[in-house]
């Protein structure tokens, strides 16, 4: 079974834990408890009739305490860049933390999500800004870990992707 | 180096050994051979736990997170070698088979082409910094949340800001459009808007009258003011005062609706109306109507309403001329009430029918002994009226002596008590009142010149009713709201017929006499309208003379029987005789004398 690492990248508090315990083990705390370093998770998946082995790299959040290491995002197969909706200035941590990662990892697939969506009443970032990434060619999905929406399809997107798409190099075994 | 051993192989030097141990750093070293890390010295009690029950000596990669894999496969495998910064790893976790989590660095150095691993389980202050970290980004967390909620109710706000402001400029503009005077009074009945139309009002700009207590800016009589702070403070429920006479900018007249503020009960909203049009027509409807007691609007009551005006400004003696029962008295209390000596006494005095020495004493007062039955001192009318008016009713029937005296009071403005022999000084406005003509008495010698010209300075003639019939139907209906409001009935009005027997009788009593007929046909009267079977049998029985000429007195002989009629009904009764015919009881016996009528 091939293995994929897969970085989750973001600012900190946006929901990269949860996101992926979600997704790997379909639970959700409201409890916050912040990332000091990185936190490998795995689960199987079976994309276009291919399984694939996801290792989520779980790191810490990017912000004035911790920056991210470039060391940690080598050998990333794909990566997903996570924003807080209802916090206008993680957009501006997911942009710069996109950037290290292409400059890292080259152009490999990545799929970007505003979490918390349960609580869009709250959002900060608009359609306007939205659009704005998509005119960037992100992937933008919608989603929130605290509900289970747009979880799986979140990861399962990304697979897609790194199935349809086989890096160039980087590939990590 | 030779082949791996099973067992840590125990250390030249066990005293670093001990150090590392006890800081939880596991010491490995690569086979340079296998690849593989293994165990040197003593290994901390984390590594035991991890190894389960059997201790082992190598690195099994694949039981640890693929973090550590790629840490160690790292490109540059002499990395750490000469470099003069050392680069960790960086922590990372690890989860037991109880999910519990431990968190880990690794450290690879190369000392003399030896490659050799540091695993450090990180304690105490890892945790520390954790709590550092994590508690400081909570913080960033709640400001942000706090700040969003800040702005939000910052704009809600100010939403809410510029909401009311559209609905006050709207509302302001309505006032304004409305030429609504109001005005708002906080809770200490400070102004703290006015319109411009009550600005206008009130006579002051909204610099002027914002902020300052209403009291300041209302300009009104001490005893509306009163009742107007009463209301004022008194628990809400809207009501209308009014209207009050304000003095400032001009006299105007306001009418006053107080309501309170329906999101703030202590403050006030105040309505102010102009009244002073509606004032000043209704005053001069009711001046036409009635002046003070009298009723008519006929030009004859209106020449003399203005003659008592006239009169009352000027401190002179009045001779008020006029049938009997026309209201003498009235006029000269309106004089009274009109003239500068109003707040001094009024009295009057009927001089009809009584001897020299008791007019002179009623008049000038006595000294006690003076005459027989004068047991104390006394106070004549005079003294009494002192600095008022002195109403002399019937002064053609004054004795000659008296006369005489009243001459002299009249040019000394002095009287002297009977019996006396000083003189006081009073100061008495003398009004004076006949049904005679008293230059007829003068010719005939029973009224002296002299004194006629000291009283008639100035003269007023009071026009008999026959000769203001248009005045009876504002007299009957006036007479009907009194006299039923005292006898507790209720008639409201006369029916026609009624009234046109009224309006066509000779009404030789005058008003009196329509008085008593009044009386007497509420007191008749069985529905809510008086009709003619209502009224006194004399003039219902009496033949209607439309166009009887003011001047063609009553035949004597019909007086006579009026005269005796209405002793025989009233059974003897003078007085009550002199009520029934509606004329004073003076003049009801001065006729009896002249008609030479002996009553029983
Ligand atoms: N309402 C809501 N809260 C969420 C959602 N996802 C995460 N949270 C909450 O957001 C806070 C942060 O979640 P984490 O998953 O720890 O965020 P993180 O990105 O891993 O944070 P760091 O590790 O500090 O970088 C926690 O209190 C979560 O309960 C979501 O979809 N909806
Ligand atoms: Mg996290």
């Amino acid at each position: 079974m091939i293995q994929k690492k897969i970085c989750m990248l973001g600012g900190f508090a946006v929901g990269k834990t949860s996101l992926v315990r979600r997704f790997v083990s379909n639970v959700f705390s409201d409890q916050y408890q912040t990332t000091i370093g990185v936190t490998v998770e795995k689960k199987c998946v079976t994309v276009a009739s291919q399984e694939i082995m996801m290792v989520l790299w779980d790191l810490y959040g990017e912000d004035e305490f911790q920056h991210v290491r470039d060391l940690y995002l080598r050998g990333s197969s794909g990566y997903i860049v996570v924003m807080d909706g209802t916090r206008k200035d993680t957009l501006q941590t997911a942009l710069a933390l996109q950037q290290t990662a292409a400059n890292t990892v080259g152009p490999v697939p990545f799929v970007s999500i505003i979490n918390k969506a349960d609580m869009r009443s709250e959002w900060e970032i608009d359609e306007h800004v939205i659009e704005q990434l998509r005119d960037r060619s992100w992937t933008v999905l919608f989603g929130s870990a605290k509900l289970g929406q747009g979880v799986d399809e979140l990861f399962l997107n990304l697979a897609t992707q790194m199935v349809q798409r086989p890096p160039l190099s980087n590939t990590h075994p | 180096m030779s082949s791996p051993p099973l067992h840590p192989v125990p250390s030249e030097n066990p005293l670093p050994d001990r150090v590392l141990s006890s800081l939880d750093i596991a010491v490995f070293e690569r086979n340079g051979m296998t690849g593989e890390f293994h165990l040197q010295g003593r290994a901390p009690e984390w590594w035991c736990a991890r190894c389960g029950s059997e201790p082992r000596t190598v690195l099994d990669l694949d039981l640890w997170s693929p973090f550590l894999k790629d840490y160690l496969i790292a490109d540059d495998p002499a990395r750490n070698a000469e470099a003069s910064v050392v680069e960790k790893s960086g922590p990372w976790t690890e989860t037991d088979g109880q999910g519990a989590t431990m968190t880990f660095e690794a450290t690879v150095l190369c000392i003399e082409s030896r490659t050799i691993l540091l695993v450090e389980c990180l304690g105490t202050g890892f945790e520390q910094m954790r709590a550092i970290v994590q508690r400081a980004r909570e913080r960033v967390l709640a400001e942000t949340i706090a700040s969003k909620t800040q702005r939000k109710t910052e704009t809600r706000l100010i939403n809410q800001l510029e909401a009311s402001e559209r609905t006050k400029d709207d509302a302001l503009a309505l006032l304004q459009h409305l030429g609504l005077a109001a005005l708002v009074l906080d809770e200490r009945g400070r102004i703290t808007f006015a319109s411009d139309h009550g600005l206008e009002l009130l006579g002051f700009s909204a610099e002027e009258a914002i902020g300052r207590e209403w009291e300041e800016v209302f300009l009104i009589e001490e005893q509306d003011r009163v009742m107007l702070r009463e209301l004022i403070e008194a628990p809400p429920n809207g009501r209308i005062v009014g209207p009050l006479c304000m003095r400032k900018p001009n006299p105007s007249w306001v009418e006053l609706g107080i309501h309170h503020d329906p999101r703030h009960p202590d403050r006030r909203i105040l309505v102010v109306t102009d009244r002073t049009e509606l004032h000043t027509l209704r005053r001069v409807l009711n001046e036409q109507s009635s002046f003070h007691d009298l009723v008519g609007k006929s030009p004859a009551m209106l020449r003399v309403y203005q003659l008592v005006r006239d009169v009352a400004s000027v401190d002179t003696t009045v001779l008020i001329e006029g049938e009997t029962g026309t209201g003498k008295e009235l006029i000269a209390r309106a004089i009274h009430s009109v003239s500068e000596r109003r707040n001094k006494p009024f009295i009057a005095a009927n001089c009809a029918g009584l001897t020299d020495s008791l007019l002179t004493s009623q008049l000038f007062g006595h000294k006690r002994g003076a005459f027989t039955g004068a047991v104390n001192d006394q106070q004549g009318l005079f003294e009494a009226a002192d600095g008022g008016t002195l109403f002399l009713d019937e002064i053609g029937d004054i004795p000659p002596p008296v006369q005489t005296a009243l001459l002299r009071v009249l040019q000394e403005k002095e009287i002297t008590r009977l019996g006396e022999a000083r003189p006081r000084k009073v100061n008495v406005r003398v009004l004076a009142a006949t049904h005679h003509n008293l230059s007829e008495d003068v010719v005939r010698g029973s009224f002296r010149a002299d004194l006629l010209y000291r009283i008639r300075v100035a003269r007023i003639q009071l026009p008999p009713l026959r000769e203001r019939r248009e005045d009876i139907p504002l007299l009957a209906q006036s007479f009907l709201v009194t006299v039923c409001t005292a006898a507790a009935k209720t008639v409201d009005s006369l029916k026609p017929d009624a009234l046109h027997r009224l309006m066509s009788y000779v009404w030789p009593g005058n008003v009196r006499e329509l008085r008593s007929a009044i009386e007497f046909a509420v007191i008749s009267c069985k529905g809510r309208e008086v009709s003619t079977d209502d009224l006194p049998p004399e003039i219902v029985g009496a033949s209607a003379v439309p166009d009887l000429s003011a001047s063609v007195p009553l035949p004597e002989h019909d007086e006579k029987t009026r005269l005796l009629a209405a002793l025989a009904d009233a059974k003897g009764n003078r007085t009550e005789a002199a009520r029934r015919l509606g004329i004073s009881r003076a003049t009801f016996y001065r006729r009896l004398i002249e008609l030479h009528i002996q009553p029983r």
